[in-house]
């Protein structure tokens, strides 16, 4: 199995009854209660929490935590990331508050477009790349949802 | 006495006055929004009733909701918990004339405390030293730039009708004024429906070191020490520990007389909390008013374990009419307590606010340690409240001991499905400045960011990866789970081992 954090792969070798190979070292692992689980490699112990589906798994071990990703390599690879590299859209479900540019308007990179609000906070929404603002796609005071483009580059 | 409390909050506060109530034998009311039907606060309390939409406007915040909701479950009192509308005048007010028990203090108490203005003058009057500044009649951006003129850059400025430091900015020339003006009044009234505009002399480096007071209606008064609050970051409370590890003990006794006195002076009664900024340390230091909390604050618990009190259970009978169940006499200090607040925020990603699924919540456990949480694994985090989860509070016999299970507890505590600052906390409680107890209130505005940074540095141990590899496909203890289990995989089905062994 591969499991994908960021930018580095690891590659884990599964034997039977809990046994695991990473990196020429070996592994038990003991589950203890649900998304818990006691691992052990010679007198070395540690106890992670996992959970989440294969495409986006949560694993937590002493305070760090992590999101992986254990599908196969392929599959991963054609899926998009929210966006990609143009993304202007809301890290989470937030207000609308200003909208600065108007369809038509060049812009350069790190410009903001928006100003969203959330959580008592305020979030700049800045522009990806240089480029021309070809349509917006949010109203001021509207409630909008992560993952979704707030407005459209040409 | 009362008999049946109605909550008018959500969260691990309600959660809090529930326990304390049930243990009085007090009944309970819970209330909720539509994003907050099975929340753990409604399934905990006696009775629930449906306030209204999510939006806080039309649920917590909705006055004529929360009176009727009062009406319909027979509630005889009301109790604010922290934030909401605790400290708006206005609601106590229409609760005490709904014929109801306001647990807290009297509406014209939270009405003058509630004024910088006024809670100043007050002060003044009453001998209490406070920090120079004005919020002029005149809020034209020329007048208040003349104000902050008067009263000597670098300046605060703050919502008047504020709290919990929402819309506060730092100005420190006139030329950076008008955009910090133009923000703090947009900010203001969204959270507090006025703009009005408080200019202040900045301390710098001070220390933020508070003092919980409690009255009753018998004319008593106490103080129950200090809890120091520096590490901060905009302004919002991130750790608080007590004792503050740099007050003289000559000093801790002026600050509480200093407090009692701001207590009588405003009126007071039930608890409440008088905020000092202390400038310098030791014998030299110097404490001027902040402002009076009016309510109970977040970070109450770690006086209840210092001092051994139950300040939720003493508000409960306070506003029932009873007199302080304790002497300022009976009150002394016994080791150290240290709150870390649990945040749903990416440190990662300049703190961002979080909201999802809680895929896997579990709270530490062992001596010395409490955790007051509103959230429950297989929950949702939501966008429209405060981002706090829960609070980690732990006791330690001194300060070293508390620090190092804070730090032990938080590595026992995993939150799985949305980012927290549990990392962030851990990072700084091994920092150098908060082991040796030297922070101020600008300590995380200058190094929070580093410190975030070094929380995300440091990958994961292999182990991390040999427990995600054998998730979903291991029974209790190692038992291999049964092939056809909806949601498992064997290790042993081909596909796993063909691709296992592969490497």
């Amino acid at each position: 199995m591969e499991i994908r954090l960021e930018e580095t792969t690891t590659r884990v070798t599964i034997g039977p009854d809990g046994q695991v190979e990473i990196a020429d070292a070996a592994y038990v692992v003991t589950r203890v209660s649900s998304g818990i689980y006691r691992v052990t490699s010679g007198d070395r112990r540690w106890t992670v929490a996992v959970a989440g589906p294969a495409d986006a798994r949560w694993v937590s071990v002493n305070g760090r935590v992590a999101v992986v990703d254990t599908t196969p390599a392929t599959s991963a690879r054609r899926r998009t990331k929210s966006g990609g590299h143009d993304s202007t859209a809301a890290p989470m479900p937030a207000t609308v508050v200003k909208i600065l540019v108007e369809p038509g308007a060049t812009v350069a990179k790190g410009d903001t477009l928006l100003v969203l609000e959330a959580m008592k906070m305020e979030l700049p929404i800045r522009a990806p790349r240089d480029g021309v603002v070809k349509s917006i796609a949010c109203q001021a005071g509207q409630l909008v949802q992560p993952g979704v483009n707030l407005l459209e580059f040409e | 006495m009362i008999s049946r409390v109605l909550i008018a909050n959500r969260g691990e506060i309600a959660l809090r006055i529930i326990r304390a109530c049930r243990e009085l034998g007090v009944e309970t009311v819970a209330v909720y929004s539509d994003a907050d039907q099975a929340a753990p606060h409604v399934l905990a309390a006696d009775h629930a009733v449906r306030l209204g939409p999510a939006p806080p406007a039309e649920s917590y915040l909705n006055i004529p909701a929360l009176l009727d909701a009062a009406r319909v479950s027979g509630a005889d009192a009301v109790h604010p918990g922290y934030g909401f509308l605790s400290e708006r005048a206005r609601f106590a007010r229409a609760v005490e004339e709904a014929g109801l028990i306001f647990v807290g203090p009297p509406a014209d108490a939270i009405e003058r405390m509630g004024s910088k203005i006024g809670a100043r003058a007050i002060m003044q009057e009453a001998g209490v030293p406070v920090v120079p500044g004005e919020a002029p009649e005149d809020q034209s951006d020329a007048s208040l730039a003349a104000a902050a003129e008067r009263i000597g850059f670098p300046v605060l400025i703050k919502p008047s009708a504020g709290g919990g430091g929402i819309g506060m900015k730092v100005v420190r020339e006139t030329a950076g004024l008008g955009d910090a003006l133009q923000a703090a009044r947009r900010e203001a009234l969204a959270a507090f429906g006025d703009g009005t505009i408080y200019v202040e002399r900045l301390v710098e480096r001070p220390r933020h070191v508070e003092i919980q007071v409690f009255a009753d209606a018998h004319g008593h008064a106490v103080h129950l020490f200090e809890r120091e609050c520096s590490v901060q970051r905009r302004h919002q409370k991130t750790i608080e520990e007590s004792p503050c590890p740099v007050l003289t003990p000559a000093l801790r006794e002026q600050m509480g007389a200093a407090a009692v006195a701001a207590a009588r002076a405003a009126g007071y009664r039930n608890a409440g909390t008088v905020e000092f900024l202390l400038d310098g340390e030791g014998a030299d230091a110097r404490f001027y008013f902040l402002e009076m909390n009016t309510r109970l604050q977040v970070e109450h618990p770690v006086t209840e374990c210092v001092v051994g009190v139950d300040l939720v259970h003493a508000q409960i009978l306070v506003a029932g009419g009873a007199p302080l169940p304790w002497s300022q006499a009976d009150l002394t200090q016994r080791g150290h307590a240290i709150e870390c607040r649990i945040y749903a925020e990416d440190p990662a990603q300049a703190f961002l606010p979080q909201a999802g699924p809680l895929l896997l919540y579990r709270e530490p456990q062992g001596p010395g340690i409490r955790v007051d949480s509103g959230v429950v694994e297989g929950g949702e985090v939501s966008v429209y409240y405060d981002p706090m989860l829960a609070k980690l509070i732990v006791w330690g016999e001194t300060r070293e001991r508390a620090r190092a299970r804070a730090i032990a507890a938080l590595q026992e505590y995993p939150v799985l499905g949305i980012r927290t600052n549990i990392p962030f906390l851990l990072a700084i409680l091994r920092h150098e400045r908060f082991a040796e107890a030297t922070i101020d209130t600008g300590f995380l505005d200058v190094n929070g960011a580093d410190i975030a940074r070094e929380a995300a540095e440091g990958g994961l141990p292999d182990a991390a990866f040999a427990a995600v590899s054998m998730h979903g496909t291991l029974g209790t203890m190692g038992t291999v789970g049964t092939p056809g289990t909806s949601g498992t995989v064997s290790p042993l089905d081909p596909f796993t081992t063909l691709t296992g062994w592969r490497g």
